[in-house]
């Protein structure tokens, strides 16, 4: 019963968080310099005061800000997001358009990396100060310290153009007409380059990250006294020493699996990856407000989602911590 | 003074941690001395473009698309990815730290309100929000510090808080409530020492996602484009990356080194404040 | 039709590698079917062309549309969906025959009253730049349903110019007229008469186009299908060519410096023509109203102090011309006939000493369209701050640069504009007086003012014939030329790289953006 009364309490909170965001950014936005009418206006290749003006009437951009956030805010409720002027579309429409994409994109790389991070941490921290931790720790630095759009192009110089093993953009391959298993493999395919180039940098995080912990949980009192106990090694390893030497990195991770949708921006603009990270970028630069404030709050509420689960695993994990 | 003594003797056991405290010198004095080193702009167009590095004397890192000294570039250069990184996350740590520690030691509406304020940084993706600051703000150095430093803050709110909260029931703080310890008291000598160590492995880490941070925004256009920063330069080099790996190879190197040597400090630090552990390990 | 015109030797870049392709070969048979997989950067907004006028909207929809007349790289107009036309003495009354059995892709007939609902009710409303130019027509008849009358207030010598599909493309009536098309059009599904159907869009990926079965040219289109693919990034766009993905990289997608690579590639030919219809041409804002700019002196520093021919090898790659003046040499009435101002900082800096310039401080706004730019006013700021001139870098975006010119928050700021073939439809636009209002980055932004120009630009508008206008157009740019109301650099030239088996691509002014209909594949 706690712990249902505990999700719904989280829920209600992630809602206002969500609203807060919308009103923070919606207000943010629209301090940045120029508008959709202006970047339209100045793409048509002609422009005057007339028709920026028609096109703010269109867009509803001359009544005053608190209007024009009253009515978002009452579309939001109602589960509009409004209309792309740009992209003339739906918001909603574009944004589920893509949202499939940068999900089997982060999905893939946020996996590889939890995976092969916790795997390379916890074998650094089981070997500390001996090779293969030195290995590790070094692999780890080298690919935190990497810009991640180089990453990608050296892949695709390497993998792509000269060893020819792999496409270096796209989602699949347009007009092959692959269906099933196919286009399966052919997605995979094409996958593999941007999810390890996104999911390298978050290795080398997790990896950081599991190896600091563990070792310090293994110099707790708990852990030494198991030792004292004279249980075996591995059974402490997996029993007090990865269960607890995981807190911050499930903290770390929660947080993570969303700010790899930021991260997916340089992936996918390089990989020309069709997914909202690009579709924000785009909507950025163009001033496109209600796509970008759309995609901030798909992109939001996927976030708290993730923060909901860590905060439950969290709970889990560490009994220590009370639900109330 | 003893203890200091003590702890550069344990900082100095760590092989790696010197190693990186050498290259972080050098850095910096190359950051100081650059107007010495390259007196000209590092903008000014002083060879014919794309000369390879070793070609030709004086022009040891090659040129660039404009017929710009790469060396110079590298050199100056270390003075903004430098400023940028350290500044930002100063900015970061001040606001991370202070939140994450009131929200963890109070817990209750306390941590509500500030894991509430957080998380509404922390939901939206932190790079997109550091382009739209940048954007509002106009690109500047200035602007890109605020920015990063904004952005990054909540990572350390967190940690600071899920150590707090981890803290906070174990005897040893639980014993000292009982004792009636000012909750300054507590926090500062009890609580936050302890936090100290993931604090500063983050940290280290903070500098080197802020400059790789600069770079990507320098990537996408929105670097100051009157500093020249190894972000920036990457950035112009991506689009000739076939024609001159040298243009990134560089500059990849500088960041690479920078980032690896503040990893290593970190670590380093690390064993030299937890005696126990660094004993241990070596 | 003799126009006064001068098309250079020099446009042909100077790189001995490269392969160029002179217009079509006529002797061939074009061959049935195949796919063209072309590049399109960025996405277009819409494919709904009459209510979108941007270049990505223009080069895809342009296949699925069409005008009245197309333009041969020479600028003559060619039949398109008037199969003649007449103009009477005065040159105020033009007469359209339209092409009889024209479909529109959802099989109605294309008739005058489409043209006359086109260009007099929907046009006039969603597109600004073409709004401006009907001023000059006093009305628009329907004769009967294959004859359009056009009568001017008087004489306007670019009319015949107008007829572009991206100007004026021809939109169905059936559908659109009495319906609020601003919302009607709003879904992606173009009905157009053009040699290209639409059949689906998948945002992000590609846009895919088929063969109109029932063109009117007969056995045309000899083109199955074309994929546009969405590429964002210059360099995976280099690659995709080079992984034969793609078969067309349309001007100005790739990277300058991937041109040459590419263009040395197997089976790779290389054309600049094609764009003779907007032709290109870029130039420096120079803000006329305050501050150091304000001074004619300092403004010809500036025009001696900047190096276009290093930015023209260096930045551009060899590609494009040296810019002389407001009109590109390709474009009618262009004179070389002013001052010279070739690169010379003494010069420069003895102009600068004279308006006594004392080292305040001038901002420079980049044009934030990629790497190109950004590295043209980085190599522009050097050569002025070897001059002494004191050049404060800004950084901006898409959004950020129109709201800045819009408003006129610039000392000097980078751009370039389309001329679409005749001084008066591209040229005159930038420097007359009463172009000078807020809210357009393309107007007359710098807040240049000239009595005797403003007269010029009025009178070469309206005058008959081109002889007339040819003499008017001299003086003006004469003036101009000396005034340096904004700092002219390179006419640019965005060059067409293809696969040499895809024949006959590039025929018209406004090259790939209708070219598909001639274009079949050798395979």
């Amino acid at each position: 019963m706690g712990k249902l009364s505990f999700i719904a309490r989280r829920l209600v909170k992630g809602v206002f968080v969500l609203l807060a965001i919308v009103i923070l950014n919606f207000l943010l936005i629209r301090l940045a310099p120029g508008d959709p009418a202006q970047v339209m206006a100045g793409e048509a290749g002609a422009a005057d005061q007339e028709f920026i003006q028609q096109l703010q009437e269109k867009f509803g951009l001359n009544q005053p800000l608190h209007e024009q956030l009253f009515i978002y805010l009452k579309g939001v409720l109602t589960l509009d997001l409004g209309w792309s002027y740009r992209q003339d579309e739906a918001v909603a429409t574009l944004i589920f358009e893509r949202l499939p994409a940068t999900l089997l994109l982060t999905g893939t790389a946020f996996c590889f990396a939890l995976t092969f991070g916790v795997l390379l941490g916890a074998l650094a921290a089981a070997r500390v100060g001996r090779w293969t931790d030195s290995l590790i720790t070094v692999l780890a630095l080298v690919c935190y310290a990497t810009p991640l759009f180089w990453v990608a192009l050296m892949s695709i110089l390497l993998f792509s153009v000269y060893l020819g093993w792999l496409p270096g953009f796209g989602m699949f391959s347009v007009g092959a007409g692959y269906t099933g298993l196919e286009f399966v493999l052919d997605v995979l395919r094409h996958l593999i380059l941007p999810a390890l180039t996104l999911g390298l940098f978050y290795m080398a995080v997790y990896t950081r990250m599991t190896r600091a912990s563990m070792l310090e949980v293994m110099e707790m009192d708990y852990v030494k006294t198991a030792r004292a106990k004279g249980l075996a090694p591995g059974r402490i390893t997996r029993m007090h020493v990865l269960r607890n030497a995981l807190l911050p990195v499930i903290t770390l991770a929660g947080i993570q699996a969303g700010q790899m949708v930021g991260g997916a921006v340089l992936t996918e603009t390089v990989f020309a990856w069709p997914g909202i990270g690009r579709l924000m970028f785009d909507a950025l630069l163009q001033r496109d407000y209600n796509l970008l404030l759309g995609v901030f709050l798909v992109s939001s509420a996927v976030v708290v989602l993730f923060n909901l689960v860590t905060d439950l695993v969290y709970t889990f994990v560490d009994p220590r911590i009370e639900v109330s | 003074m003893q203890k200091n003594l003590e702890f550069w003797k344990r900082f100095c056991r760590n092989k790696g941690a010197v190693v990186g405290l050498l290259i972080i010198v050098a850095v910096i004095l190359m950051a100081i001395f650059a107007p010495l080193l390259y007196p000209d702009s590092p903008w000014k167009l002083v060879q014919r473009p794309f000369i390879p590095p070793m070609e030709l004397d004086g022009y040891w890192f090659g040129t660039d698309t404009l017929g710009r000294d790469i060396g110079a570039g590298l050199v100056h250069g270390a003075r903004v990815s430098l400023l940028v990184g350290l500044t930002s996350t100063v900015v970061a740590l001040l606001i991370g730290v202070t939140l994450g520690a009131f929200a963890g030691y109070y817990g209750g509406l306390v941590d509500d309100g500030v894991m509430r304020f957080t998380e509404l940084f922390q939901t939206v993706p932190n790079f997109a929000l550091a382009i739209v600051l940048v954007a509002i703000m106009q690109p500047s150095v200035e602007s890109v510090i605020l920015a990063i430093g904004i952005v990054s803050w909540p990572p350390v709110a967190r940690l600071v808080r899920g150590e707090f909260l981890s803290l906070r029931s174990r005897e040893f703080v639980q014993a000292s409530m009982v004792l009636g310890q000012s909750n300054a008291r507590i926090i500062l000598t009890q609580i936050l020492p302890n936090t100290l160590s993931p604090v500063i492995v983050m940290t280290s880490l903070m500098v080197a996602t802020a400059i790789l941070l600069e770079s990507a925004l320098s990537f996408l256009g929105l670097g100051d484009p009157d500093v020249m920063s190894w972000g920036y330069m990457i950035g112009a080099a991506r689009t000739v990356l076939r024609q001159a790996w040298w243009m990134s190879f560089f500059p990849g190197v500088m960041i690479l080194l920078t980032v690896l040597a503040l990893n290593l400090v970190g670590e380093g630090l690390n064993d030299a404040m937890n005696p126990r552990l660094a004993r241990k390990s070596r | 039709m003799a126009f006064n015109r001068s098309l250079k030797a020099a446009a042909f870049a100077s790189v001995a590698t490269l392969a160029f392709v002179a217009g079509p070969a006529l002797a061939e048979e074009p061959k049935q079917g195949g796919t063209a997989n072309v590049v399109i950067q960025p996405e277009p907004p819409s494919l709904n062309l009459g209510m979108v006028q941007n270049a990505p909207t223009q080069m895809v929809a342009g296949n699925i549309f069409e005008s009245l007349l197309k333009y041969d790289t020479n600028l003559d107009p060619v039949p398109n969906l008037a199969t003649e036309w007449e103009v009477n003495e005065d040159g105020t009354v033009y007469t359209f025959h339209l092409k009889e059995g024209v479909k529109w892709h959802d099989g109605e007939d294309f008739t005058a009253e489409d043209v006359i609902f086109s260009m007099d009710e929907m046009l006039r409303e969603t597109n600004p730049r073409l709004r401006v130019n009907l001023d000059h027509v006093e009305k628009m008849e329907a004769l009967d349903d294959y004859t359009v009358r056009f009568t001017l207030k008087q004489p306007f010598g670019p009319f015949l110019g107008l007829f572009e599909v991206g100007t004026v493309p021809m939109w169905p009536a059936h559908i659109y007229q009495g319906t609020n098309y601003q919302e009607t059009a709003d879904d992606n599904d173009p009905i157009g008469t053009g040699p290209f159907k639409f059949e689906e869009w998948d945002r992000g990926s590609y846009i895919h186009l088929v063969a109109n079965e029932d063109y009117h040219v007969e056995g045309q289109p000899y083109l199955d299908e074309i994929y546009w693919h969405v590429i964002p990034d210059a360099a995976s766009r280099a690659v995709a060519y080079e992984n034969g993905e793609v078969d067309v990289l349309p001007g100005g997608s790739i990277e300058n410096f991937d041109v040459p690579r590419l263009a040395e590639m197997d089976n790779t030919c290389m054309t600049t023509k094609g764009w003779e219809y907007f032709a290109p041409l870029a130039w420096m804002w120079l803000n006329n109203r305050e501050g150091p700019l304000a001074d004619k002196r300092v403004r010809q520093a500036i025009m001696y102090a900047i190096d276009n021919e290093f930015a023209q090898e260096v930045v551009w790659n060899n590609q494009g011309r040296v810019a002389t003046g407001p009109v590109n040499s390709v474009t009618r009435f262009y004179t070389d006939d002013v001052t010279d101002y070739s690169y010379n900082p003494d010069k420069a800096e003895e102009l600068l000493d004279e308006a006594g310039y004392d080292g305040e401080e001038i901002s420079l706004l980049p044009l934030p369209y990629g790497e190109t730019w950004q590295r043209w006013a980085e190599a522009v700021q050097q050569n002025l701050e070897e001059v002494g001139i004191n050049v404060d870098m800004e950084a901006t975006d898409v959004g950020g640069w129109n709201q800045r010119l819009n408003e006129w928050d610039f000392d000097m700021a980078f751009t370039y504009l389309y001329q679409y073939g005749d001084p008066a439809l591209g040229v005159t636009r930038n420097y007359i007086s009463s172009n000078i209002e807020k809210g357009s980055p393309w107007n007359n932004v710098a807040g240049y003012e000239n009595e005797r120009v403003d007269e010029l630009a009025e009178q070469g508008a309206v005058a008959f014939p081109d002889e007339k206008r040819a003499e008017i157009y001299k003086e003006m740019q004469q003036i101009l030329v000396e005034d340096v109301p904004v700092a002219w650099l390179l006419e640019l030239e965005f060059p067409t790289i293809y696969r040499c088996d895809v024949k006959n691509l590039v025929t018209t002014a406004i090259g790939v953006n209708d070219g598909f209909g001639d274009a079949w594949l050798d395979r």
